[in-house]
């Protein structure tokens, strides 16, 4: 990019829409009603989609509800799965007389070879035998539609399994893009005792065009969007015993606030930028987080760039859609499943249409009544999650042309990692600020 | 247990005669109403009755209210604890289950329960 010096450099711009009204519950009154009003809305969105999906699978065959299985009948079921854990923590434990399998310490994953599923529809449920559903890559929460018939132990026999499948994806217009670039962090974890502000601080400098000379800054100028996906702070379990505090700790909760808020204004100056919450970070713990209150960036909300979003997060950039998570649905996941990596959890999500199937069984979720706001109806083309271990990213594509690019943040404190997608080709890298002086 | 409405009224003879004697009359024709309370001829699950230790002639057994009951019991529409019956209709309605216009009538007609037949006793 030739640019006169006298002349300031423009940054590129891209037009923005945000698609999380889904993920909102200011509207929402809670009248005492129970987990089994979502499970419901679930399971009736799910299943007339696969009931749609059936005639092109295996249309010869009856479908019928669990009560209505007969003894060696071939059929075509539908109903959410429950997997039976052994090791899952349940809070009977503490009374039981006997010691119970668990042992005290928590581990990191919950699964056992004795674990099996379940099928569950409105009528009944059954118990699923047969190699073809495997309970290590299932969790509680997913509807799918299933082949088989019932054995003489009243178990259902799994022949063939249907998922939902990548959902259908907006054909984007073909028309040549201009390189532009969306940035992704998450985990700056300000406010951790090993978080180091300079990190943060290099990458602030880099996105606004501080360093380097014309040709860094050009590069920079192609930044056209910033997207701090969770765990942004982080306050000392300490502060957080649930007793009084002394007005000189008071002042200590809220300098990891400040700190952002001083970040982010400088951010926020320079080019538009979302940020979402995480666990670790003052929101409402029940999935869908709502955005961060306003009050807690005095300095960056007087700025239009500036929005606090909900996670999970959904927009629309240049028409280019994207959606993702702070962490806590793919975290859950690996709790109770297992994959060889996290972009296999993030390809499952994608693959039955649901964000985070495990809510509300062992992810907090809040009660809707009249609907699952975490179905996905969209396929997006870029799917997100924060705050991982590393960097991961791959491309996938779909039966119908379907093409996402998935990408695991890694959180930047541990890290120093943020990625950088171009919004043309999507294509991925990783940017990695260090701050150790090689002597 | 299935006593017939005679065999009650020969109970109640046995009682005081002021209470019997008017009580009599209306009871000699078993109306729903009351077939219902002493347990007749007609099966009806304990749980559907209450009449909290009074028997409430005005209670909730009356033909708006059981249609009311067979919609919260009909299971393609949810569950119905801790959603009013309106709001259950309009969902089921939004997700295209074709729920029969006379219930949405009737709940919008103002003189029947709003709240599903478990409310405040689940």
């Amino acid at each position: 990019m030739e640019v006169d010096s006298q002349e300031q450099l423009q940054r590129k711009q891209s037009t923005y829409l945000s698609l999380d009204e889904n993920f909102e519950i200011q509207k929402e009154v809670y009248r005492g009603q129970q987990y089994s009003q979502i499970y419901f809305a679930r399971l009736h969105m799910m299943r007339t989609l696969l009931y749609s999906l059936v005639p092109n699978w295996k249309s010869h065959l009856p479908v019928c509800t669990v009560l209505e299985l007969k003894e060696g009948k071939e059929c075509i079921i539908f109903g959410t799965l429950y997997k039976h854990m052994k090791l899952k923590p349940c809070i009977l434990d503490e009374y039981s007389k006997e010691r119970s399998v668990a042992p005290l310490i928590k581990p990191h994953n919950f699964m056992h070879q004795d674990d099996y599923l379940v099928l569950e529809d409105e009528s009944g449920r059954v118990k699923l035998g047969g190699t073809k559903l495997s309970p290590s890559v299932y969790v509680t929460g997913v509807v799918v539609a299933l082949h088989g018939k019932e054995t003489s132990a009243g178990a259902f026999f799994v022949e063939d399994v249907l998922e939902a499948g990548l959902p259908p994806q907006i054909k984007r217009p073909l028309k040549s893009r201009e390189d532009k670039y969306v940035v992704f962090v998450s985990g700056l974890s300000i406010g951790r005792s090993s978080s180091n502000p300079l990190q943060f601080q290099l990458l602030v400098d880099h996105i606004t065009g501080h360093l380097g000379d014309e040709e860094e800054q050009g590069l920079a100028a192609e930044i056209v969007h910033l997207v701090i996906v969770g765990n942004s702070v982080e306050i000392s379990r300490g502060l957080l015993n649930g007793q009084n505090l002394a007005s000189k700790d008071q002042s200590r909760l809220c300098e990891p606030f400040k700190e952002l808020d001083i970040l982010l204004t400088q951010i926020a100056a320079s080019l538009p930028l979302d940020i979402m919450p995480g666990s670790s970070d003052p929101a409402n713990f029940a999935l869908p987080q709502q955005p961060l209150n306003r009050c807690l960036f005095p300095g960056s909300t007087t700025y239009n760039t500036f929005r606090s979003c909900t996670n999970p997060h959904c927009f629309e950039l240049d028409s280019i859609r994207f959606l993702g998570t702070s962490g806590q649905n793919i975290d859950d996941l690996t709790k109770y499943s297992e994959a060889k990596d996290k972009l296999d959890f993030l390809e499952r999500t994608l693959r039955w249409r649901h964000l985070a199937p495990t809510a509300p069984n062992t992810l907090g979720c809040y009660p809707f009544t009249d609907r699952d706001p975490f179905l996905i109806d969209s396929c997006p083309d870029v799917y997100f999650v924060g705050n991982q271990e590393k960097y991961e990213t791959c491309l996938l594509k779909g039966l119908e042309g379907q093409l996402v690019r998935l990408i695991c943040i890694p959180r930047f404190c541990e890290t120093g990692v943020a990625v950088v997608l171009n919004m043309r080709n999507l294509e991925c890298h990783a940017l990695t600020f260090g701050t150790q002086i090689s002597s | 247990m299935a006593t017939t409405s005679k065999n009650m009224n020969v109970f109640y003879r046995q009682k005081k005669n002021s209470s019997a004697s008017t009580g009599k009359k209306s009871t000699k024709s078993p109306s729903p109403k009351h077939a219902a309370t002493f347990g007749s001829d007609i099966t009806q699950p304990p749980a559907l009755v209450s009449h909290g230790g009074s028997l409430d002639l005005k209670d909730d057994f009356d033909e708006q209210e059981q249609v009311l009951r067979q919609f919260d019991m009909n299971m393609a529409y949810g569950p119905c604890v801790g959603i009013t019956r309106l709001d259950r209709w309009e969902r089921a309605q939004r997700m295209g289950l074709n729920p029969p216009k006379e219930i949405e009538s009737l709940l919008r007609g103002g003189k029947v329960k709003l709240e599903s037949l478990f409310d405040g006793r689940v």
